[in-house]
């Protein structure tokens, strides 16, 4: 019960932090406006928009970065500031860091739905929306959790706060958006099936394309890595928080 | 020339700011080439962008050192702030500098078609004069390190969509084409362009003088000691 | 909010707002990526201009370039807006009117160039009388400012040389005390000493009998003497505790308790003028201002201070603001090292404090 009275709070310390908000709803916001405009006349001879698939793809791909929302809270709380007074209040730490976590999660799908409702209001651009809400959800707790077990795996808070700029700028470079990569099998298979961004697109396109098959196989994929990172990351926390 | 060398020894001590600063390069060079933009390999497209970055992370200590109070210090020191900025200033072109001959002289070795290395040499040179100056302006607007850097991000991410360096200004409508222009990251584009196509030297030394223009306007507006 | 109201901040704001004008002509227009070159040389002298204080003849700069670049792009007519801004916040109205003539060599019809202009013109005009009145304003302060410093320094070194004087004037008493008594009864005193000295080795009895009636013969003239002198020393006018009792008495629109306290030689001379200074404006501003019908009156001394209270049961809680009178006796005892407060909380309580020098009593 504790744990919950503190949620409110860690909810508004979130909603506070305007360089998040800036980085991740605001940018987002311009990126896409900007987009719209270089993109739209433009059509493709089966009559598709590349810039529905530019924006779905720019909305996923800011759920990668989402994850620094939690990791930079748990070492403000766990590791620096807040550190001896969370050693002096009676509170179960592990939960509290679970709460922190779902937090940030939600705080990271909340912006990401914006983005979708500006997207789809403001744009028209056509969402799946149950189904693409599912996935961005995935996408986040993957994102919180991959910051986490940086967060908890390297003693430098910099290194890890490095480390998760690699993990999404590096899995944005693998899909290829900025510049095709090589073509071999390592490239081949980051590019698709070993890429959370690239997996959560194909999500989002089979279910647009109906093919409910490989929609759910990719999101099960995703699911999977969840799982099992989840299941690393409690052993690293209860090394270092518990 | 002490604050000159002592600025090499404080850019180079950290070791991330090492990696940052001698890695990338490196690695642009191996960057593919594009089909049929943009014309020159990818990296070498794409380190417009990330020069902007060295710039606000080089500028930045500038700004840590008016933070601290360093610089109010330095006022009753032996030392103009004219000097104190300029020798900055030098230190820092000077590590950029380093980075482009690296990446240019590196893609010749290894054979990327650079068409006129030399030129793309100096349209460098401008245009991270531009980009330094821009960074220390940026940082003239800021009290917090970490919000400016992260702003700077955030303006770096627009200006080189809207520059034309991720996409190319042909695709742009009208309009949108000519508020590029105003971006000086449009001009390294249109610089490059030059290299592979152009033809009259007119033309390329115009865009270096834009660019040039674009360095001055964004110094004078950073040579303040605080914007207030 | 300070910042804001500062003039030359609207003038750095007008040039930049102006470029951006042309950067806005320049998008929506048709020119060549030429031009742009115009606009950014314009920026820059504008930031120059807002960095540093360019001098006058820079203006020729901005109009030389609007002039070469006229033939190719009306942006080159708008930009004369600059120069003429930039001489009319100067105040060179005459030569700000010169490239109006520009208008004339404008093929499209001038109205839009001519309003625009006339604007440059009337906001430089504008801006160079809010920036000559704060300047006149400015040394009007600082000479003001000057003079109530003046004032200040004039007043304590008043405060000084009265502290002095009393003290001067302490000690040349002394000193004809010391002589009065010296001369009048230590001559005979003396005198009778000697003579009792010798009246003990006397043998003689007629002889010791005229030595006894000599010593009682200087006696008697050494009381006169010192009853004299003690007459002449003690001043007729009150000072002291006195007079302060007796403005006190004197004063009939309320009632009056005096109480004193403590050893009132230890307040100096000049002290006792702020402290009497201090009662006759209490006791004034109850005539005039209040509707006491008692005042209460307390005088304590101790070793280190002397505290004056003046309290009276008016009624009158209006906030009235501290006269002259009252402010002039702050700034008295504030120079005396002292302190001076004033409540209305409960009726009207006055309250003097100063601190007794070892020195200055002694």
């Amino acid at each position: 019960m504790r744990i919950l009275s503190t949620v409110q709070f860690t909810g508004l310390r979130m909603l506070r932090n305007y360089i998040v908000l800036l980085l991740l709803l605001v940018v987002p916001i311009l990126l896409i406006t900007v987009f719209s405009f270089i993109l739209a006349g433009v059509e493709t001879e089966t009559g598709e928009k590349p810039l529905h698939g530019v924006v779905k793809i720019m909305v996923v791909s800011f759920q990668l970065f989402g994850g620094s929302i939690v990791m930079s809270y748990i070492q403000h709380e766990f590791f620096t500031a807040h550190r001896m007074r969370l050693n002096m209040i009676p509170i179960r730490k592990e939960l509290y860091a679970f709460s922190i976590m779902m937090c940030g999660t939600v705080y990271s799908i909340l912006l990401g739905v914006i983005l979708m409702l500006y997207s789809q209001f403001a744009l028209g651009i056509p969402w799946n929306w149950a189904w693409s809400i599912y996935v961005i959800t995935l996408m986040a707790i993957l994102s919180s959790i991959v910051c986490l077990i940086f967060a908890l795996a390297v003693r430098s808070f910099k290194l890890a706060e490095r480390l998760s700029e690699v993990y999404g700028v590096g899995f944005i470079l693998l899909a290829g958006l900025f510049f095709p990569m090589p073509d071999n099998a390592f490239f081949d298979f980051m590019g698709s099936y070993g890429n959370p961004l690239m997996l959560a697109m194909l999500s989002i396109q089979a279910i647009e394309q109906s093919n409910a098959g490989e929609a759910w196989f990719t999101a099960n994929i995703l699911l999977g890595a969840v799982v099992l990172l989840f299941v690393l990351m409690l052993v690293l926390g209860r090394r270092r928080i518990g | 020339m002490t604050v000159f060398r002592f600025v090499f020894l404080r850019s180079f001590r950290n070791t991330t700011n090492l990696i940052f600063l001698t890695l990338f390069p490196l690695v642009c060079i191996f960057m593919p080439q594009g089909d049929p933009w943009p014309v020159l390999p990818y990296g070498y497209q794409l380190f417009g962008v990330f020069l902007l970055f060295v710039s606000i992370r080089l500028a930045s200590y500038i700004q840590v050192d008016r933070m601290s109070g360093v610089v109010k210090r330095l006022s009753i020191a032996p030392l103009s702030h004219a000097s104190y900025l300029s020798q900055h200033l030098l230190a820092y072109l000077l590590i950029i500098m380093l980075q482009c001959v690296i990446l240019v002289y590196g893609g010749v070795l290894y054979g990327q078609p650079l068409i006129q290395p030399f030129l793309l040499l100096i349209l460098y040179i401008s245009y991270s004069l531009a980009a330094l100056a821009i960074a220390l302006a940026w940082i003239t607007l800021f009290r917090n390190k970490e919000l400016a850097f992260f702003g700077f991000m955030s303006f770096v991410f627009l200006v080189s969509v809207l520059g034309g360096i991720i996409v190319p200004v042909s695709m742009f409508p009208e309009w949108l084409a000519r508020i590029a222009v105003l971006f000086p990251t449009y001009w390294l584009a249109e610089g490059q362009l030059w290299i592979v196509y152009g033809n009259e030297l007119g033309d390329f030394l115009f865009v270096n003088v834009v660019l040039w223009l674009y360095a001055l306007v964004f110094m004078i507006i950073g040579s303040t000691r605080k914007l207030r | 909010m300070k910042a804001a109201m500062e003039p030359q901040l609207y003038v750095h704001t007008w040039r930049f707002l102006m470029v951006g004008v042309l950067c806005h002509l320049w998008v929506f227009g048709q020119d060549l990526t030429n031009v742009w070159i115009l606009i950014l040389l314009l920026l820059a002298l504008a930031c120059l201009r807002w960095r540093f204080a360019l001098p006058l003849w820079t203006v020729v700069i901005d109009v030389c370039l609007c002039l070469v670049y006229a033939p190719y792009t009306t942006i080159g007519y708008y930009g004369l807006a600059l120069p003429v801004f930039e001489l009319a916040v100067r105040g060179r109205v005459l030569i700000a009117v010169l490239p109006f003539a520009i208008l004339f060599l404008y093929e499209a019809t001038p109205g839009l160039l001519f309003l625009f202009l006339l604007q440059a013109l009337f906001v430089g005009l504008f801006a160079w009388a809010a920036l000559g009145n704060q300047h006149s304003y400015k040394l009007e302060v600082d000479k003001q400012r000057k003079a109530r410093y003046e004032l200040e320094r004039v007043k304590l070194e008043l405060l000084e040389a009265s502290e002095s004087a009393s003290q001067q004037a302490e000690l040349m008493e002394r000193y004809r005390i010391a002589r009065q008594l010296h001369d009048h009864l230590g001559h005979d005193l003396t005198g009778a000493s000697l003579a009792l000295q010798a009246y003990v080795h006397m043998q003689e009895p007629e002889e010791a009998r005229e030595l006894l009636e000599e010593v009682q013969k200087r006696l008697e003239r050494s009381t006169v003497n010192l009853r004299e002198t003690v007459h002449n020393l003690t001043p007729v006018a009150r000072i002291g505790v006195e007079s302060l009792e007796n403005v006190a008495q004197q004063f009939q629109y309320a009632a009056i308790r005096f109480h004193r306290s403590g050893d009132m030689l230890l307040v100096s001379a000049y002290q006792w003028t702020l402290l009497e200074a201090c009662l006759k404006e209490a006791l004034t501003n109850v005539a005039r201002h209040s509707n006491a019908t008692q005042v209460r009156v307390e005088l304590q001394v101790t070793a280190s201070i002397v505290r004056l209270l003046i309290h009276d049961n008016g009624t009158m809680t209006q906030p009235s603001l501290a006269g002259s009178g009252l402010r002039s006796l702050q700034m008295r005892a504030r120079a005396m090292g002292g302190s001076f407060s004033i409540s209305r909380d409960d009726g009207y309580l006055l309250v003097c404090v100063l601190p007794l020098s070892k020195e200055g009593a002694g």
